[in-house]
C-alpha cells in the first residue's frame, strides 16, 4: 500500500534529522528571563507576606514553627524532572540541569558500605515482632537519628552508638552521614525522598548552639526549643510531623505530642514516593486470595510480565525486583512455603540478601510473571528496648547518659522516647513510602524455566533500595 | 549514563545495556509507541521489543545518535502492529497523518520508477535536508513523531495556522520532489 511504504520510508530518514526534530529549541533572550525574574520575586514576597498573615490569624504553622525552632533544616533545591523527559517535547536546558543534579548526588554515593552489620542488625531487631501485623523499618532513617544522637553525646554514651553504626570516629561518622543524606535526598517532582530528622528541647535547656548547628548542616536536622507539654509546641510538633511525612502519617501524627516531663525528644521521619519503571495496568488487575496466617482474605492483585526479570534465590527464600523510575528498586522476597518472614529476619543469608541484594550471586534473568497486592501498610515501632538490646544503653539513662556537648553538664538529661513511623503504599502507579511472592516451584533452587510466575499471595518481606543500593525501606506484609 | 558508555555495555554483552537503554530512552520509546498505538499494553509491548531488537542488532550496528536508531525501531514495531491488529482501524492520531501524507504522492506515474521503502527514504532524506531546518523539524515532528498540530505550535513557538501552511508546503514539495526524481510509490 502506497501511504504505508511512504510512512514507512519516512520513518528511516536518516537519523540526525530525526534526532534534530526531536529536541525541543531552547528558550531564548537573556532580557526576557531577566524581566521575567522580577515579577517571580515580587510574588515570592506576596506569599510570604500571606504566610505571616495567616499565622496570625493561627492558621498556619510557619510562624509557629518559627516561634520554637532553633535550627530549621534547609533541604538542597533539587532540578526539576521535566515532566515529559525522553518524550518528545521537553528542554534540553531543564534536562541538563537535572542531569546536573542527578550526578552531584550520584557523587556521594556508595559510602554505606561499612553499613551492612547494622543493617542486618536492626532490621532483624526492629522487625522481629511480625508474627501477624505488617511492619515498616527505614534503616537509613534510624541510621541518621543514631549518628545524630552521637552528635549530642559525649563518652560511653557516644560510643555505644559509634560502635553500633560501626563508625570509627565521630568525625568519620558526619562526613559519612552527610553523604549519605545527600545520596538519597531528592525531591525533583519525580522522586520524593526526604529523610527527616529534629531534635525537640525543652525550654528550659541551655543548649550549645555550635552542637545545634552541626545537626542543621550536617544532619538537616531542625531543632525546636519549647514549653514541653504545652498545647502550642505539641501542635507545632503535630504540624513538623505532618509537613514532613506528607501528610499520609495523619493518623498518627495527629496524636503525637511531648509530655511535660519530655527533656529531649529525637524523632525522625521518612517519605519516599516514586513511579514504577513500567507501572501496573489497572486492567490486568485480579481478586485472588491472600493465605495471611490466621486465613485467607480477597486482595487485589497487580500483575505484570516483566520480560526483562530478575530472579533471586536463598536457602529459605526466593526473590524478585522491580525497578523504580529515577531511583532504586523494589525487592519483594517470599519465604519458601513453612517459612515465615520472621524466620527469615533470623537468617543470616536471607538477612544479607535484604540488606545488599544488588551483588546476589543466586540469581538469573528471565521473564517474570509478577503478582503482587496492592497495599498500605504502617507501623510505629518503638526503637527503645532494641536499642538498648543493640548495647545503646546509656542516652535512655539520666544517671549514665552524657549529653554534654548539647546541654552541658549540669544538666542531666536522658531519651525519653525513640519511635519510629513508616507507611509505605503501593499501587499500579508506584510506591508511596514503601510488597510478596509466591513460586510455584519449591524455593531454594534455581528456576528450572526461562519464565517464572512469581505470586504473592502469603506474607511476605519486601525492601525498598534508593539510588544508591542502600536499604531505605525494609517491611513485613502480614496483612495487606 | 552517556550514550557511549551504553554502547560499551552492547558491545561487551552486558545486560546492564538493557537497564540503561530503558532508564534513558524508555520513555522517549513508549511516547512513540503510544501516539501510534494508543493502547498502553501494545505500547509497553513494543517499548520491550525495541531492547530486544536493540540488543540483537549492537553489535555490530554502532547508531548514533543511539535515540534516533531507538526510535526508529520503536515506531517501526508500533506501525506493524497497529497494521496487524486491524488495518482498516488506524488510531485516529496516525489515520489523520495518513490523509494528509497522500497529498506527497505524485500522481504521474508514467515515468516513475519503483522503490523500496529504504530507497524511498533516502530520497525524502535528500529533500528534507534540502529544507529550511524549521520546515523539515515541522515535518518530521508531524509523520515521524506524530505530534498534533497543535503540539507542534508550541514546541516551536508558531502560530497552528503557520505550522498548518508549512506542513501543507511541505508535503506539496515534497510531491513535487518525488515527481521530478521519477519516484514511483
Amino acid at each position: 500500500m502506497k501511504l504505508d511504504k511512504l510512512l514507512d520510508a519516512i520513518g528511516m530518514v536518516d537519523a540526525e534529522l530525526i534526532e534534530r526534530a526531536r529536541i525541543t529549541p531552547a528558550k531564548k533572550s537573556k532580557k526576557r528571563h531577566i524581566r521575567w525574574t522580577v515579577p517571580v520575586a515580587a510574588c515570592l514576597a506576596v506569599i510570604i507576606g500571606l504566610s505571616v498573615f495567616f499565622s496570625l490569624k493561627g492558621n498556619t504553622s510557619p510562624m509557629i514553627l518559627n516561634t520554637y525552632a532553633i535550627a530549621q533544616a534547609q533541604y538542597p533545591e533539587t532540578a526539576k524532572y521535566p515532566t515529559s523527559i525522553g518524550g518528545l517535547i521537553y528542554s534540553e536546558a531543564d534536562y541538563d540541569k537535572w542531569r546536573e543534579d542527578v550526578a552531584k548526588r550520584r557523587s556521594y554515593m556508595g559510602q554505606g558500605e561499612n553499613l551492612d552489620l547494622f543493617f542486618k542488625h536492626t532490621a532483624s531487631e526492629f522487625l522481629k515482632n511480625c508474627e501477624s501485623d505488617n511492619l515498616v523499618y527505614s534503616p537509613l532513617n534510624v541510621y541518621m537519628a543514631l549518628a545524630m544522637l552521637a552528635e549530642t553525646s559525649e563518652g560511653e554514651t557516644r560510643q555505644q552508638i559509634l560502635d553500633l553504626l560501626g563508625a570509627k570516629s565521630i568525625a568519620a561518622l558526619r562526613e559519612q552521614a552527610h553523604a549519605i543524606w545527600n545520596a538519597n535526598y531528592c525531591d525533583d517532582g519525580a522522586v520524593t525522598s526526604i529523610l527527616g530528622s529534629s531534635l525537640w528541647l525543652d525550654e528550659d535547656f541551655d543548649y550549645n548552639k555550635e552542637v545545634v548547628s552541626t545537626l542543621a548542616e550536617n544532619y538537616y536536622a531542625s531543632v525546636f526549643r519549647g514549653k514541653m507539654g504545652s498545647k502550642s509546641y505539641n501542635k507545632t510538633y503535630s504540624e513538623w510531623l505532618n509537613s514532613q511525612t506528607g501528610g499520609i502519617l495523619k493518623e498518627y501524627t495527629e496524636k503525637a505530642e511531648m509530655s511535660p516531663e519530655t527533656l529531649l525528644n529525637l524523632v525522625t521521619t521518612i517519605y519516599f514516593q516514586a513511579k514504577w519503571d513500567g507501572e501496573f495496568h489497572k486492567e490486568n488487575n485480579t481478586t485472588n486470595a491472600f493465605h495471611k496466617a490466621t486465613g485467607d482474605v480477597n486482595c487485589e492483585f497487580m500483575n505484570q510480565k516483566i520480560t526483562y526479570g530478575n530472579y533471586y534465590w536463598g536457602e529459605k527464600f526466593s526473590a524478585t525486583s522491580k525497578s523504580l523510575k529515577n531511583s532504586g528498586s523494589m525487592w519483594f522476597i517470599l519465604p519458601d512455603e513453612g517459612v515465615t518472614p520472621q524466620d527469615l529476619l533470623k537468617n543470616e543469608e536471607a538477612l544479607s540478601f535484604m540488606t545488599d541484594p544488588l551483588d546476589w550471586e543466586q540469581s538469573r534473568s528471565l521473564k517474570v510473571n509478577l503478582s503482587v497486592p496492592k497495599f498500605d501498610v504502617s507501623s510505629r515501632i518503638n526503637l527503645t528496648n532494641g536499642l538498648q538490646r543493640l548495647g545503646v544503653t546509656d542516652c535512655f539513662d539520666f544517671t549514665a547518659s552524657d549529653f554534654s556537648p548539647l546541654v552541658g553538664n549540669s544538666q542531666p538529661a536522658e531519651i525519653s522516647a525513640a519511635e519510629h513511623t513508616a507507611r509505605v503504599i503501593i499501587d499500579e502507579e508506584g510506591v508511596t513510602a514503601a510488597a510478596y511472592t509466591e513460586l510455584r516451584l519449591a524455593g531454594a533452587a534455581a528456576p528450572p524455566e526461562d519464565e517464572i510466575d512469581f505470586v504473592l499471595d502469603r506474607p511476605f518481606i519486601f525492601v525498598i533500595t534508593g539510588e544508591d543500593a542502600l536499604p531505605l525501606f525494609i517491611g513485613v506484609v502480614n496483612n495487606p | 549514563m552517556e550514550e557511549k558508555k551504553i554502547l560499551e555495555l552492547y558491545e561487551n554483552r552486558s545486560e546492564e545495556a538493557i537497564t540503561q537503554t530503558k532508564a534513558k530512552y524508555g520513555a522517549y520509546c513508549l511516547s512513540i509507541a503510544m501516539r501510534i498505538l494508543q493502547n498502553r499494553e501494545d505500547a509497553c509491548e513494543c517499548e520491550n521489543d525495541t531492547y530486544m531488537k536493540a540488543w540483537n542488532t549492537i553489535p555490530p550496528k554502532k547508531p548514533s545518535p543511539l535515540s534516533s536508531y531507538l526510535g526508529t525501531i520503536t515506531r517501526t514495531l508500533s506501525l506493524d502492529r497497529l497494521r496487524r491488529k486491524n488495518a482498516m482501524k488506524r488510531s485516529e492520531l496516525v489515520w489523520v497523518s495518513f490523509e494528509e501524507l497522500e497529498e506527497c504522492i505524485p500522481s504521474d506515474k508514467s515515468i516513475q520508477e519503483e522503490l523500496e521503502a529504504k530507497e524511498l527514504a533516502e530520497y525524502i532524506s535528500t529533500f528534507l535536508q534540502s529544507l529550511p531546518k524549521h520546515e523539515a523539524n515541522v515535518f518530521l515532528n508531524r509523520y515521524w513523531y506524530f505530534l498534533s498540530i497543535k503540539e507542534i505550535s508550541e514546541k516551536y513557538g508558531f502560530t497552528q495556522s503557520k505550522v498548518k501552511m508549512m506542513l501543507s508546503r511541505t508535503r506539496s514539495k515534497l510531491s513535487d520532489y518525488l515527481s521530478k526524481e521519477g519516484i514511483f510509490i
